[in-house]
């Protein structure tokens, strides 16, 4: 197969303005942040996020004006930090749009969108406002008349995916917890991996089945250690709880923020 | 005098059984403790599933946020975020912890937003976190177990103003009692040792029929306080108040 090594500016380049970008990952840990902050300092805009459960990536985003929708189930700290105030403000001043979603409901996005459907039946929102808020239909099954909410499909123009390994040709391992991560590569466009370590494939053929990401399916893959910093990547770091909260005291006023982005961001070596 | 940080997730515990299988999302401090407190007392057998993907983990430490890494240690198989869904989709899965910014007397759930001008959505006057996958789980679980560590007239309200979801709520656990829904109201179950009944009408949205008469919540016994202890030894649940 081809070498699909590249630089992260070179793949980041390559995401344009107005793309729907799924991030890998849930809340904080292992979210691709190296490829975070390249989308802030190569200032793309409107940027239309897909996550199930995002953190400190939908937050920087929306605070730096990338995000201008935010498809989620779940944007907050939990309880490390508390709410995700950038992307809270963002919303309420009307700079970004929140596609809210039940977790359950992106995943059935990602899942007709893997299957070359357009719309796939999701058996949620049975006893919610929020299909009245974003619009979100019920399909009659043919069948037996029964109806079903119909989530339309999320087809990401590109899917970036932090994995522990993976080599030249785009194979990509993930140890310990998967989240939608291998859901995300098939339902879109392009794919990025940004791997802990690039390594020979040939070390792979022992156990194939460890790798969860088939190299046919990856358009780049860039060698980002310590790429989902400040959130945890399993078995190799664990959150950056001092970090973050650093990040989270300078996101009370706009101008502590760019202060924050120009020492944090802007000027960091990738 | 025990406190709420002590009793709620023992409270939490006590209504687990051995066997079923329990699932607790994002944000979830206190169920992680009760769901380690159950299989540690009374319910071994019981199926601890999580966001990590692991099964009944054994972790080192007590993490801060419940999808972190330390809840996959000793697990021996790895599912998804969507095997985990599709569980609870299918009706197969026993029991789901959840919360709610408001939660109203029905049972329903706010974590979206509260609107804005005129009942707006899309501009909200607050945007909260969202629901998570809330609105998939709680109509589909066999049973949710709710629970808060505030008990006051602004998150316990007679209607949410916006529905998250609502769904098979069978208890709500407060720092003042236990609400269990029947027929699909949330009444009183019994009130926590040291508060007094009016409290709880006070700081409860809707009218709930409580006086002296009302059973008391049963105060933690020594093996219950010494499990807590050997399960948070390091008090990590205290971030939830």
């Amino acid at each position: 197969m081809r070498n699909k090594l590249t630089s992260l500016q070179d793949a980041i380049a390559l995401v344009s303005n107005d793309a729907v970008v799924a991030l890998g990952g849930n809340t904080l840990h292992r979210a691709p942040i190296a490829a975070v902050h390249e989308l802030i300092r190569q200032h793309k805009h409107g940027l239309n996020i897909v996550k199930t459960a995002g953190a400190y990536d939908v937050d920087i985003l929306c605070g730096a004006g990338v995000a201008s929708a935010v498809s989620a189930g779940f944007i907050g700290y939990e309880n490390v930090f508390g709410m995700a105030q950038l992307y809270r403000s963002a919303v309420e001043q009307g700079r970004v749009r929140a596609n809210e979603h039940a977790c359950y409901s992106v995943i059935a996005g990602l899942r007709a969108a893997t299957q070359g459907v357009p719309f796939m039946p999701v058996n949620a929102f049975a006893l919610s406002d929020v299909p009245l808020a974003q619009g979100y239909r019920k399909v009659a099954d043919p069948y037996s008349d029964e109806e079903v909410y119909a989530m339309p499909a999320i087809k990401p123009d590109v899917a970036i995916i932090h994995v522990h390994e993976a080599d030249a040709d785009g194979n990509g391992r993930i140890y310990g917890s998967l989240f939608e991560d291998v859901l995300m590569v098939t339902a879109a466009k392009r794919v990025i991996l940004t791997a802990e370590k690039i390594v020979d494939g040939a070390t792979f053929e022992a156990q194939p089945e460890l790798t969860s990401i088939s190299g046919f399916m990856v358009d780049h893959v860039v060698h980002a250690p310590r790429g989902a910093h400040p959130c945890s990547c399993h078995g190799i770091y664990d959150v950056d709880l001092a970090f973050l909260s650093d990040f989270s005291a300078h996101t009370q006023s706009p101008k502590q923020f760019e202060e924050w982005l120009s020492q944090h961001v802007s000027s960091a070596k990738c | 005098m025990v406190t709420s940080d002590v009793l709620i997730p023992i409270v939490m515990a006590r209504l687990l059984r051995n066997g079923e299988s329990v699932f607790h999302g994002v944000a979830s401090p206190l169920p992680m403790v009760a769901i380690l407190l159950a299989k540690k007392l009374h319910a071994p057998d019981l199926v601890y599933l999580n966001i990590t993907g692991s099964t009944d983990p054994v972790p080192a430490h007590l993490p801060r946020s419940t999808v972190d890494p330390a809840l996959f240690a000793h697990t021996r198989s790895r599912v998804t975020l969507t095997d985990l869904f599709d569980l609870s989709a299918r009706g197969k899965l026993d029991t789901a912890f959840l919360s709610g910014v408001q939660i109203d007397e029905h049972g329903n759930i706010n974590m979206s937003l509260i609107p804005g001008d005129g009942g707006d959505v899309h501009r909200p006057k607050v945007r909260l976190p969202g629901g998570a996958g809330s609105a998939a789980i709680m109509p589909t679980a066999k049973r949710t177990i709710l629970w808060r560590t505030k008990h006051d007239a602004r998150t316990f309200v007679e209607r949410v103003t916006f529905r998250t979801t609502g769904g098979n709520v069978d208890r709500v656990v407060t720092p003042l009692c236990v609400l269990k829904r029947v027929n699909g109201a949330l009444e009183v179950e019994t009130i926590h040792p040291d508060v007094d009944s009016e409290q709880v009408r006070a700081q409860t949205g809707w009218y709930v029929d409580v006086d002296e008469r009302t059973p008391r919540t049963p105060e933690p016994s020594d093996e219950e306080l010494r499990a807590l202890r050997e399960v948070d030894p390091d008090d990590v649940r205290l971030i939830e108040f």
